[in-house]
C-alpha cells in the first residue's frame, strides 16, 4: 500500500480511536456502578442520590450513600421519545425546505436563501433553549396543546391539555428545529449535484415538477438523505442544553402523554453532574458515567438499525 | 416514464389529480420553508431586541467585568477555541472522508463510517467530562485553551468526515478515470482533482462544524473554564473565555445588565458564524453556483 | 493550473496568513502584561452575582490581582477547591462529615447570608400573601396535597378564597443550593419528608402529577410566570424579577409558630438567633432558626478554600481577598449586599470567618 493511502488511513483511524478511548474510559470509570446497579439500572424508574450528608454505607461490597438507588428508565424513554418526535418532524420539513430552495426558488436567490436556512445551524443550543423557554413553551401551552388534544385526543398519547409548556412536545419541537439544517443542507448539496439534464429530460417527457421530484430526484438522493437522517438522530440524542431548559425535568415517573415533562439522558448528566460530585462515596458520578455509557450503546444500536435499513434500500434498488 | 406519456392521452380526469398533486407539493414545500424561517426570525429578533441595550462599541473594546462590561475576551476566546478545533478536526475529518469515499467499501472502511456516526451521538457533556478527567486533571493541563479546542475537535470531526465523504461520493466516476488516464498518481488524483471537485460539500461540512463548535457550551465548562481576561497565548494552565459561557451563566444572574450582555453575546455568536460563513464562501468559491 | 485556481490559492494563502498574524498579535500583545497573581473562583450560582459585584471593585483597588469568577454549582465549587484547580470554591452548602474526612485541610468560610422566598402564581391571589408552612409545602411537593383549596391550605388561610384547581409544583432540575435549603426547611419541619426524601442539592423529587422542573432561578421565575396555579422556591436575589413577573410571595411559618415575610429584619433575626450555635468550623445550617421574628429559610454562603495553597503569594492574595470580603467596610457592606439582597455576617460570625481565613498558608 502506498504511503498516501496509508497516511489517509492513519488519520481516519483517529476517529475510531477517539471513540474507543471514550468507551474504555466510560466503562473503566463506571465499572463499580455497573456492577452495583446491575440490570435494574435500565428498568427502574427511581433515581435517588441518597443522603449525601450522612456517612456512606456499604452495600453489596460497595460504599454508597444512604438510600441511594439508581434507575434510568425515565431518561431512556425521554431521550428516545424526544429524538423520535424530533426526527418525525425534521425529516419531512427538511426535505420540504431543501426542495423549496433547490427546485422552486429562483436560482439567483439560492445562495442567499440557503445561507438563511443554514443560519439555523449557527444558533447556539443555549439560545434555542432560551427561545424555547420564553417563546415556544407559552405557545405550546396556550395555542398548540388545546388544538392537539382536541383533534388527536381520542388517542391516549395525545389526550389532556397540558398543564405547563415544558414537556415532550416542546422538547421535540426545539430538537426538530435544531436538526433540520443538518438534513436540509445535505439534501440541497446533493440535489445541486444532480445534473440539470436529468430534470430537463423529465419535463421533456411531460412530467409535472412534483412527479419529477417524487419519481426521479428524491430516489436519487436517497443515500445522502439516510446519511443525513442518521447524523440528525445522533445530534438529537446527544443534545444537552436546549432540552435541559424546555423539557420539564421529569424525575421518578415515565411520560404518559405528549404533554408530560421528560428528561433526556444528556440533559440529566449535565444537570446532575454538579450534585453527583458531592457524593463522598463517588458512586453517584460513576452512575452518571454509566448513563453516558448507556447513551453510547443506544447510539450504536440506532446506527446499526439505520445501517440495516440502508442496506435494504440499496438491495431493493439493485435487486 | 411510459406511464407519464400515456396519462396525457387519457383525458382531463387524470390531468386534474396531477395538477393538484403538483400544486400540493409546491405548497407543502413553501410551508416547510416558512415553518423554518419564522422561528429563525423570531429567535434573531428576540436576541437582537434584548441584547440591544448592551450593544455598543464597548462590547468590542472591553473585557467582561463581573456583571457588565464588554465581550472582547469572550469573542477572542470563542475564535481561538473554534478555529483551534477546526484546525485539529479538518485534516483528520477530510482525510477520513476521503478514505471512506475512495477506499471505504472494505470492512475496515465500513466500521470507520459506523463509528463516525456513533461519535455524533455522544453528548457534548460526556466529551467534556472525559476531557476533564483525562486532560484537565489527568495530564494536569488545568482549565486550558488546548483542552477546550481538542474536545471541540473531537465533537465536530465526524461531521466533517461525513460531509466530505458524501461530497466525494457524488463525484462522477468519469472524473477519477480521466485523471488516471492523464497519468496522475493517486495522491494527485485525490488532492488535485477529486477533492477540489467536491470542495463545496467539504466546505459545507467544515463551516457547519465551525458553527456547531461556536455554539457549544457544556464541553467547554469543564475544559476551558472561563476567564474574565484576554487570552495570554498560553495553551495550557490558563482558562479562556467564550461567548456561550456568557449566554449560559449571565442569563442566570439577577442583574438586567448581565441579561443584556448575555443576549448581546448570543447575537454576536450568530453574527460571527454568519460572517465567517459568508467570507469563506466568497473566498473559496469563485464560481457563480452557490 | 488555471488562473482562477491560482487566484483561489492566493486568496486562501493571504487569508490564512492574515488570520495567523492577527491571532499571534492578539496573543502576544495580551502577554505583554506585568506578572500578576491569578485567582479562580468557581461554584455556587447563588454566590456568583455577589462575587461579580466584588471582583471589579477589588481588582480596581488591587491591580496586581487577576480574579476570574464562574457560576458552575456548589458541587463543582467544592470539587475544584479540593482538586486545586480553583482557589475559592463557592458553595451554598457546607461540606458533609464524609467529605471533611476525605479532605481535612479544607475550610468552609461563610461570606454572607442569603435567603429564599416561596412564590406562586395563583390568578387573583398574587397580591395576597398566602400563609404556608413546612408540612403543607411538603404535602404539595410530595403530591399528597393536590389542590389549591385543599383543607390544609384552607386551615392556614381561612379568609382567602382559594380556587379549586390543581397545584403545579415547580422544582429545580439542576443541582442547586436553593434546593438544598428548601429541602432542609421541609426536612426540619416535616418528619415524614425527612424520613423519605431528605435534603440535598439534588433530591429524588416524588412523582407529582403535573410537577415540572426548571433550570436556574430565572427559569423558576419564568416557569412560574407562564404556568398558572404553580408554586416555586426562588432565591432572594431575584426579588426584582419576581415582582416584575407579578408572582405572589408566601408568609412562612417559623419554628416559633409565627408567619413571617422575607424581609431584612426577619432574616437578620434568624441570623443572630443562630449566632451562638455556630461552631468554630462554621458548618451549620441556619434553616428553621428559633426566634419569634426569624425567617425560616436562610443560609450561610460559603467559600470552600484549601488551607494549603500552592505557594505563599497565592495564599496571601487569597487571605487579603477573603478578609476584604467579610469585612463590613469591604465586601460585606450594604453597597454590594443590597444589590443581591443578602444580609451581612453578624460580627461574631465575621470574626470566626477571619479566624479561619488566617489558617490559609
Amino acid at each position: 500500500m502506498n504511503p498516501f493511502r496509508l497516511s489517509l488511513q492513519a488519520l481516519a483511524t483517529l476517529i475510531p480511536l477517539a471513540l474507543l478511548a471514550i468507551f474504555v474510559f466510560l466503562t473503566a470509570y463506571s465499572w463499580p456502578a455497573i456492577h452495583f446497579n446491575g440490570v435494574r439500572f435500565l428498568f427502574s424508574s427511581t433515581w435517588n442520590l441518597g443522603n449525601l450528608y450522612a456517612d456512606p454505607v456499604v452495600r453489596d461490597g460497595y460504599s454508597i450513600a444512604v438510600g441511594a438507588q439508581y434507575g434510568i428508565a425515565v431518561f431512556i424513554v425521554g431521550t428516545l421519545a424526544s429524538s423520535v418526535i424530533a426526527l418525525l418532524i425534521a425529516i419531512p420539513v427538511g426535505i420540504g425546505v431543501a426542495l423549496f430552495l433547490s427546485e422552486y426558488a429562483p436560482r439567483r436567490m439560492l445562495s442567499v436563501l440557503s445561507q438563511i436556512a443554514e443560519l439555523l445551524a449557527m444558533v447556539p443550543s443555549v439560545v434555542y433553549g432560551l427561545w424555547g423557554l420564553q417563546v415556544l413553551a407559552p405557545i405550546v401551552l396556550r395555542d398548540i396543546s388545546p388544538v392537539v388534544s382536541r383533534t388527536l385526543g381520542f388517542i391516549p398519547f395525545f389526550s389532556g391539555p397540558a398543564t405547563s409548556g415544558y414537556n415532550l412536545l416542546t422538547a421535540g419541537l426545539v430538537l426538530a428545529l435544531m436538526v433540520v439544517p443538518v438534513i436540509s443542507s445535505t439534501l440541497i448539496e446533493a440535489m445541486q449535484r444532480v445534473p440539470t439534464d436529468v430534470r430537463e429530460s423529465c419535463f421533456a417527457l411531460g412530467a409535472t415538477r412534483a412527479e419529477m421530484i417524487g419519481k426521479i430526484l428524491l430516489p436519487m438522493v436517497r443515500t445522502p438523505l439516510i446519511g443525513a437522517a442518521i447524523l440528525a438522530l445522533g445530534r438529537a440524542l446527544g443534545e444537552t442544553m436546549a432540552v435541559l431548559m424546555v423539557s420539564g425535568g421529569a424525575l421518578n415517573y415515565l411520560p404518559s402523554t405528549i404533554f408530560s415533562p421528560i428528561t433526556s439522558m444528556a440533559a440529566f448528566i449535565a444537570s446532575q453532574l454538579d450534585s453527583a460530585l458531592q457524593d463522598p462515596s463517588g458512586m453517584a458520578v460513576r452512575s452518571l458515567a454509566e448513563i453516558a455509557l448507556v447513551l453510547l450503546v443506544i447510539a450504536v444500536i440506532v446506527n446499526v438499525i439505520a445501517r440495516l435499513l440502508t442496506y435494504q434500500v440499496r438491495g431493493a434498488r439493485h435487486g | 416514464m411510459a406511464e407519464l406519456t400515456a396519462t396525457k392521452t387519457r383525458g382531463n380526469a387524470m390531468r386534474g389529480s396531477r395538477v393538484v398533486s403538483n400544486f400540493a407539493l409546491a405548497t407543502l414545500c413553501a410551508i416547510a420553508f416558512v415553518l423554518v424561517i419564522a422561528p429563525l426570525a423570531d429567535i434573531l429578533w428576540l436576541v437582537f431586541e434584548r441584547g440591544a441595550r448592551a450593544m455598543s462599541w464597548t462590547l468590542f473594546t472591553q473585557v467582561t467585568n463581573g456583571i457588565s462590561g464588554g465581550l472582547l475576551n469572550a469573542i477572542e476566546g470563542t475564535l481561538v477555541l473554534s478555529c483551534g478545533a477546526v484546525l485539529f478536526a479538518a485534516p483528520v475529518g477530510v482525510a477520513a472522508g476521503i478514505y471512506l469515499a475512495e477506499y471505504g467499501v472494505s470492512h475496515w472502511g465500513r466500521s470507520v463510517r459506523f463509528l463516525c456516526d456513533v461519535l455524533v451521538g455522544v453528548p457534548s457533556i460526556v466529551l467534556g467530562y472525559f476531557s476533564y478527567v483525562t486532560l484537565v486533571i489527568g495530564l494536569g493541563w488545568q482549565f486550558s485553551a488546548l483542552a477546550g479546542a481538542i474536545t471541540l475537535a473531537v465533537l465536530v470531526v465526524p461531521y466533517i468526515a461525513r460531509f466530505t465523504e458524501l461530497a466525494m461520493r457524488q463525484n462522477p466516476a468519469a472524473l477519477r478515470e480521466a485523471a488516471y488516464a492523464l497519468g496522475c498518481r493517486e495522491h494527485q488524483v485525490v488532492l488535485r482533482v477529486l477533492l477540489p471537485a467536491a470542495r463545496s460539500g467539504v466546505l459545507t461540512g467544515i463551516l457547519l462544524s465551525f458553527a456547531i463548535s461556536v455554539g457549544e457550551t457544556a464541553p467547554l465548562i469543564y475544559t476551558a473554564g472561563w476567564s474574565n481576561y484576554l487570552w495570554s497565548g498560553r495553551l495550557t494552565h490558563e482558562p479562556i473565555g467564550y461567548l456561550t459561557y456568557v449566554i449560559w451563566s449571565f442569563i442566570n444572574q439577577p442583574f438586567a445588565s448581565a441579561h443584556a450582555l448575555a443576549y448581546a453575546a448570543a447575537f454576536l455568536v450568530i453574527m460571527v458564524v454568519l460572517a465567517i460563513n459568508v467570507l469563506a464562501r466568497r473566498l473559496l468559491k469563485p464560481s457563480a453556483l452557490a | 493550473m488555471t488562473s482562477s485556481y491560482r487566484q483561489i490559492r492566493l486568496r486562501k494563502t493571504v487569508a490564512i496568513a492574515g488570520f495567523v498574524t492577527l491571532t499571534a498579535a492578539a496573543a502576544f500583545s495580551a502577554n505583554a502584561q506585568a506578572a500578576q497573581t491569578s485567582l479562580l473562583e468557581t461554584g455556587s450560582t447563588l454566590l456568583y452575582p455577589l462575587f461579580n459585584l466584588w471582583v471589579p471593585a477589588y481588582t480596581n483597588a488591587h491591580p496586581d490581582i487577576k480574579i476570574t469568577t464562574q457560576g458552575t454549582g456548589s458541587g463543582t465549587g467544592i470539587a475544584q477547591a479540593i482538586s486545586g484547580v480553583a482557589q475559592v470554591g463557592a458553595s451554598d452548602a457546607y461540606m458533609s462529615n464524609g467529605q471533611i474526612k476525605q479532605s481535612p485541610s479544607i475550610l468552609n468560610i461563610p461570606l454572607a447570608i442569603s435567603a429564599q422566598t416561596i412564590n406562586y402564581n395563583v390568578p387573583g391571589l398574587n397580591n395576597v400573601h398566602l400563609k404556608l408552612d413546612g408540612p403543607v409545602l411538603a404535602g404539595i411537593y410530595s403530591g399528597s396535597i393536590k389542590n389549591w383549596n385543599d383543607a390544609q391550605i384552607k386551615a392556614l388561610n381561612p379568609k382567602v378564597n382559594l380556587p379549586d384547581h390543581a397545584i403545579v409544583p415547580i422544582h429545580r432540575t439542576d443541582g442547586s443550593g436553593d434546593t438544598f435549603i428548601f429541602s432542609q426547611y421541609l426536612s426540619s419541619s416535616t418528619p415524614s419528608w425527612s424520613n423519605s426524601v431528605g435534603y440535598g442539592t439534588t433530591i429524588s423529587w416524588p412523582a407529582v402529577q403535573g410537577g415540572v422542573g426548571a433550570n436556574g432561578n430565572p427559569g423558576m421565575v419564568q416557569a412560574s410566570q407562564q404556568t398558572p396555579y404553580s408554586i416555586a422556591y426562588i432565591g432572594v436575589s431575584f426579588h426584582d424579577q419576581i415582582s416584575k413577573a407579578g408572582l405572589g410571595t408566601a408568609m412562612l411559618k417559623n419554628k416559633a409558630g409565627n408567619f413571617v415575610l422575607p424581609t431584612k429584619k426577619t432574616v437578620n433575626a434568624a441570623a443572630s438567633a443562630m449566632n451562638g450555635k455556630t461552631p468554630a468550623d462554621e458548618r451549620l445550617s441556619l434553616v428553621f432558626a428559633p426566634g419569634a421574628d426569624s425567617y425560616p429559610i436562610i443560609n450561610y454562603e460559603y467559600a470552600i478554600v484549601n488551607a494549603k495553597q500552592a505557594d505563599a503569594t497565592t495564599a496571601t492574595a487569597l487571605r487579603n481577598l477573603l478578609d476584604w470580603a467579610v469585612s463590613p467596610t469591604g465586601g460585606n457592606s450594604a453597597k454590594y449586599l443590597d444589590q443581591v439582597r443578602f444580609v451581612p455576617l453578624p460580627a461574631k460570625i465575621a470574626a470566626l470567618s477571619k479566624a479561619q481565613i488566617a489558617k490559609i498558608q
